[in-house]
């Protein structure tokens, strides 16, 4: 059974319905990515998984509980963290602060082990550890949200957009980082709109578009699919050129 | 002549820190409040008397030690503290995400709640004590005189001295050291990051509401025990001083609104040299607009941590 499954997922913020039925399921240890354009609610589906925002209908079930409309702070305690949207990090607090709060659900004699283990995956977050976390660079901001979701001992990370804005070369850099938080034990979900990055690294992967599943499948067959590639891979292009 | 000059100017010095220090008191309860919900708890003054009240009826009472006064008043002023934010705050709080939770409608409805508040406890008060000053037994005011060669102080103004430095530093304490300040400071700068890292921020903000009001009980009692007065209106004004120091000091930055109370205790108090007394309310009125005009985000609010 999967770590985390949806089935019928849906959100109405207003009266506008966001996500018409998502059904998404992330076995343990693997990475799947979610990609799709702007505006198709995948960002929603992140919050609505992490207790944000509620869902209408359908089921949210993780590690074989229901968490669906589960507040955001009893979403953390099951072991299920994100590195959201925009960051969120704590702009005016230092990087240690910043961490810290990230282990605020686990107790308090196991922050310095994991504080260790957060900085050994990002050295460049070291020599930083007292700097206003609102100074780092945008990937270093990443690196610094990532390591902030880790401290909470997630058994599944949610990844929200982590290359938003990211030189490629930061990017890739983070990405490698994805896989080495999985091969150490964690199963990883990642939204994404750069789809060329994340199914590099995912094992299975969504499509999603307008609120619904619109495409799924292993991530290397994605990659070949010509809708995929025509809507995401810049396929335009690529038959021009 | 200089010398009792000097002398008369550095008495006044020492009132003004104590009275600086009692406004810096009431000030952090309105900038923890104003740090998390971006609203000003015009209710807060009367939590400053309802401490007043609570420490003369415990006084009355049973008479028990100093400390044990205050620190009861300190748990009376959070319970309030907590009522007021279920009563004023939490209705009109609809979600908890941070467009919400700091937007136009809730600082504007909250204004109003908190101020309805404030007038309804007033006015209770009023009615159960009287509108009169109430006698406070002898043995409890904190009028025994020091004299320091040619000053002469009172032992309220060390305790207050001493009480402030010491909630002071506990506060900073608390925020910078242990979980619950962390996630004051947390909820502060990013609520919904706050939110992502497993923060619950109903609790976060209704632990802010009991920190904020026990400091303004404390400075309440140990106020009314040092002036001799104790009566329904007495939050008002420290209410606005401490509004002002708020302000002036950039609306969240505690260290600011601390320096901003201090500074307007002194200036008031040292003012007497050359006002009357009763223009000295002038004094932090004229502040306020001097700093709005020139600057206009307070004196220490540019880029500084909120809270």
């Amino acid at each position: 059974m999967a770590l985390l499954e949806l089935t019928d997922v849906h959100v109405t913020m207003g009266v506008q319905e966001i996500l018409r039925g998502i059904s998404i399921a992330v076995p343990e240890r693997a990475i799947v990515a979610v990609l799709g354009g702007n505006g198709v609610g995948k960002t929603t589906l992140m919050r609505a998984i992490s207790g944000i925002y509620g869902i209408t209908a359908g089921s949210i079930r993780f590690d074989g509980q229901e968490i669906g409309n589960t507040p955001s702070h009893g979403i953390v305690r099951h072991g299920l963290a994100q590195a959201p949207e925009g960051r969120q990090i704590f702009g005016t607090m230092t990087v240690r602060e910043n961490l810290i709060l990230g282990g605020i659900t686990v107790p308090q004699g196991e922050i310095s082990g994991l504080l260790e283990k957060s900085l050994e995956l990002f050295p460049v977050l070291k020599e930083r550890l007292n700097q206003k976390a609102g100074s780092l660079s945008g990937g270093e901001q990443q690196m610094l949200c990532i390591g902030r979701a880790l401290m909470a001992k997630p058994k599944l990370l949610l990844l929200d957009e982590p290359s938003l804005g990211l030189a490629p070369k930061v990017v890739k850099q983070i990405f490698d980082l994805v896989k080495r938080i999985r091969d150490e034990g964690a199963t990883i979900l990642i939204v994404e709109q750069n789809a060329k990055a994340a199914l590099k690294v995912a094992d299975t992967a969504y499509v999603v578009e307008g609120g619904k599943v619109a495409v799924e499948g292993k991530a290397a067959d994605l990659a070949k699919d010509q809708r995929v590639i025509d809507a995401y891979l810049g396929g335009a292009a690529h038959a021009k050129g | 002549m200089p010398d009792i000059f000097d002398a008369y100017f550095a008495q006044q010095v020492i009132n003004g820190i104590s009275l600086g220090l009692v406004y810096a008191l009431v000030a952090i309860g309105f900038t923890l409040i104003f740090g998390i919900l971006n609203v000003v708890n015009f209710a807060h003054g009367e939590i400053y008397t309802v401490g007043a009240f609570a420490g003369l009826l415990l006084i009355v009472g049973a008479a028990p030690p100093l400390l044990a006064v205050v620190l009861l008043v300190m748990a009376v002023g959070a319970a309030a503290g907590v009522g007021l934010e279920r009563l004023a705050f939490r209705p009109i709080r609809r979600f908890s995400d941070e467009a919400s939770l700091k937007s136009r409608a809730m600082r504007e409805a909250t204004l109003l709640s908190s101020l309805a508040v404030s007038i309804v406890a007033r006015e209770v008060m009023a009615h159960v004590f009287g509108g009169e000053m109430r006698i406070i037994p002898q043995a409890a005011l904190l009028q025994d005189v020091i004299t320091l060669g040619p000053l002469t102080l009172t032992n309220g103004n060390l305790i207050i001295f001493g009480a402030s430095v010491v909630m002071l530093g506990g506060l900073q304490f608390m925020l910078y050291r242990t979980r619950v300040g962390l996630s004051i400071r947390a909820v502060s700068n990013n609520v919904l990051g706050a939110r992502h890292v497993g923060i619950d921020t109903n609790r976060t903000i209704v632990a802010t509401f009991a920190i904020g009001s026990s400091l303004g009980a404390a400075a309440g009692i140990l106020v009314g025990l040092y002036d001799g007065n104790i009566y329904p209106y007495m939050g008002f004004a420290p209410g606005i001083k401490a509004f002002v120091a708020m302000v002036m000091g950039g609306l969240s930055s505690i260290p600011g609104a601390v320096i901003c109370a201090l500074l307007l205790g002194v200036s008031e108090s040292v003012a007497t040299d050359f006002l009357s007394s009763g223009w000295k309310d002038l004094i932090a009125y004229g502040l306020l607009v001097v700093t709005l005009i020139f600057f206009p985000q307070g004196l220490f609010g540019h880029g500084r941590e909120r809270v």
